[in-house]
């Protein structure tokens, strides 16, 4: 990133050859519209471009700001257009097909590949391990874009249930992925 | 403030989980973006919060993102690193040297076809005449590329102008002597809620209101203030695609009472007097006054 803040083209282009496949596989999770996915990953990119200064290194890890950026303009554009993702299969299901379509990292560094692959096996270890409400009103958020009362009318479980779930999941998910991502 | 869910001045861990990922209502979160940007604190647990929350993120079943991708974020950040301008300043002095040592060589042996030299140099200079060409219109692009940089420069600005707006109505919140009167809905067909925040030292109230619905085309929203039976108003606003909307005035000088809040219906543009239907009311008899 420093390097890109430095206008440095080719590193920027090996940035993006790093987290393209990530960027727009979250994009696309969120927007269920691969053609939509595509628009907002240009979009992401182009951005980290011409501001690389937006992210500030003392701020957190770069993965996770990348993601939270992904997230948060994924559920712009759909509430734009003022859908809600329909959630196709179970997330247990979703786990499992990602333990087949990990791919490795393209070229640049192998030991870095095989530790984003450690990294992603343990968070989804740890995903897996939530009980199925706390995963459900965790991922209706994230990836559906959905506030706590409009999780709770679509459950149609009470609002506190709602937080309740929301507030034990994040401190699982915070115990299993401490010291290990 | 009175929701249990909006943040406090130092905000809690888990209203940082709620805001991580993205379960808080829009302008609540707002709220929390601003604040962290000054709080060192706060902002430590919202990175925290952030980085659980990635975890879903990166859990994300892997799909290859298009090859043509890359092509337009290239072409959309304007990186050229082998454009035919390289090209052709890399090539020009190159293809001149080589045509001269080429008639050298004839000119000295005789065994080189001028006719043959003549149709080469020919094909040559054709070749640079289409990358001159190709440079002219990379330079229409880089104009065009240009304007949009402006767009984005003005719309960058407009973003900081309400940010500015954002952080008035945060210290606004903060302030002891700050408060806030909550809207009562007319029309129980909605969703939507509002809140007014009363700065009497400033002498400016904002309104803000989620899940409204747009107004009928030709009409405006339009807030009053009930000050001794005659209404006054402080302007009009629409609510964004999303329902949420802000609007921030003065209260008129010479105004000693304000006993309510109405919202109304008016025409676009406004009204003189109040004539439309109400969509909120708030009761202001128990705020402070000036003295």
């Amino acid at each position: 990133m420093v390097a890109v803040v430095n206008r440095d083209e080719a590193a920027f282009a090996v940035l993006y050859d790093r987290y393209v496949d990530l960027v727009y596989s979250a994009s696309v999770r969120v927007l269920a519209d691969s053609q939509l996915a595509e628009d907002a990953t240009q979009d992401i990119f182009v951005r980290l471009w011409r501001r690389p200064e937006a992210f500030v290194a003392d701020r957190g890890c770069f993965v996770s700001w990348l993601m939270s950026v992904v997230r948060n303009r994924s559920v712009d554009e759909l509430r734009s257009r003022g859908r809600r993702q329909k959630r196709e299969g179970t997330p247990g299901s979703e786990t499992q097909e990602a333990a087949l379509l990990m791919l490795p990292a393209e070229g640049d560094d192998p030991l870095r590949a095989a530790q984003v692959h450690e990294d992603q096996r343990l968070v989804r270890r740890a995903l897996v391990d939530l009980p199925a409400d706390q995963r459900t009103a965790l991922e209706l958020a994230y990836f559906g874009g959905l506030t706590q009362q409009e999780i709770a009318i679509q459950l149609g479980e009470p609002l506190g249930t709602v937080k309740t779930r929301i507030r034990l999941g994040m401190q699982k998910l915070r115990r299993a992925l401490q010291d290990k991502v | 403030m009175s929701a249990a869910h909006e943040p406090t001045p130092h905000i809690t861990q888990e209203q940082a989980d709620e805001y991580a990922i993205g379960a808080l209502e829009p302008e609540i979160a707002a709220l929390i973006t601003l604040h962290a940007e000054d709080c060192a604190r706060c902002r430590a647990l919202v990175v925290s919060s952030q980085r659980v929350a990635s975890s879903f993120g990166l859990a994300t079943p892997i799909r290859p993102a298009p090859p043509h991708l890359k092509r337009r974020v290239m072409s959309s950040a304007g990186i050229r690193r082998f454009g035919p301008l390289w090209t052709v300043m890399r090539f020009t002095p190159a293809a001149a040297a080589a045509a001269a040592i080429v008639v050298a060589v004839a000119s000295f042996t005789g065994m080189v076809s001028l006719r043959g030299q003549v149709s080469d140099l020919r094909d040559d200079n054709a070749t640079l005449g289409a990358q001159l060409k190709d440079a002219l219109s990379q330079k229409i692009e880089i104009a065009v590329i240009s304007e949009r940089l402006q767009d984005s420069e003005q719309a960058a600005a407009e973003l900081e102008q309400a940010a500015q707006s954002d952080r008035d109505l945060l210290v606004a919140l903060l302030s002891p002597g700050s408060e806030v009167a909550e809207l009562v809905r007319f029309d129980d067909g909605t969703s939507a809620v509002g809140r007014l925040v009363w700065d009497p030292e400033q002498r400016r109230v904002w309104f803000v209101a989620n899940r409204l619905p747009p107004p009928a085309q030709g009409e405006t929203y339009q807030i009053w203030l009930n000050s001794a039976g005659r209404f006054v108003s402080l302007g009009t606003f629409t609510p964004d695609s999303t329902g949420f909307a802000r609007h921030e005035s003065l209260v008129p000088e010479g105004l000693k009472t304000y006993d309510g809040a109405v919202i109304t219906i008016e025409r676009a543009g406004g009204a003189i007097e109040r004539s439309g239907p109400s969509v909120f009311v708030a009761d202001l008899s128990n705020l402070k006054r000036e003295r």
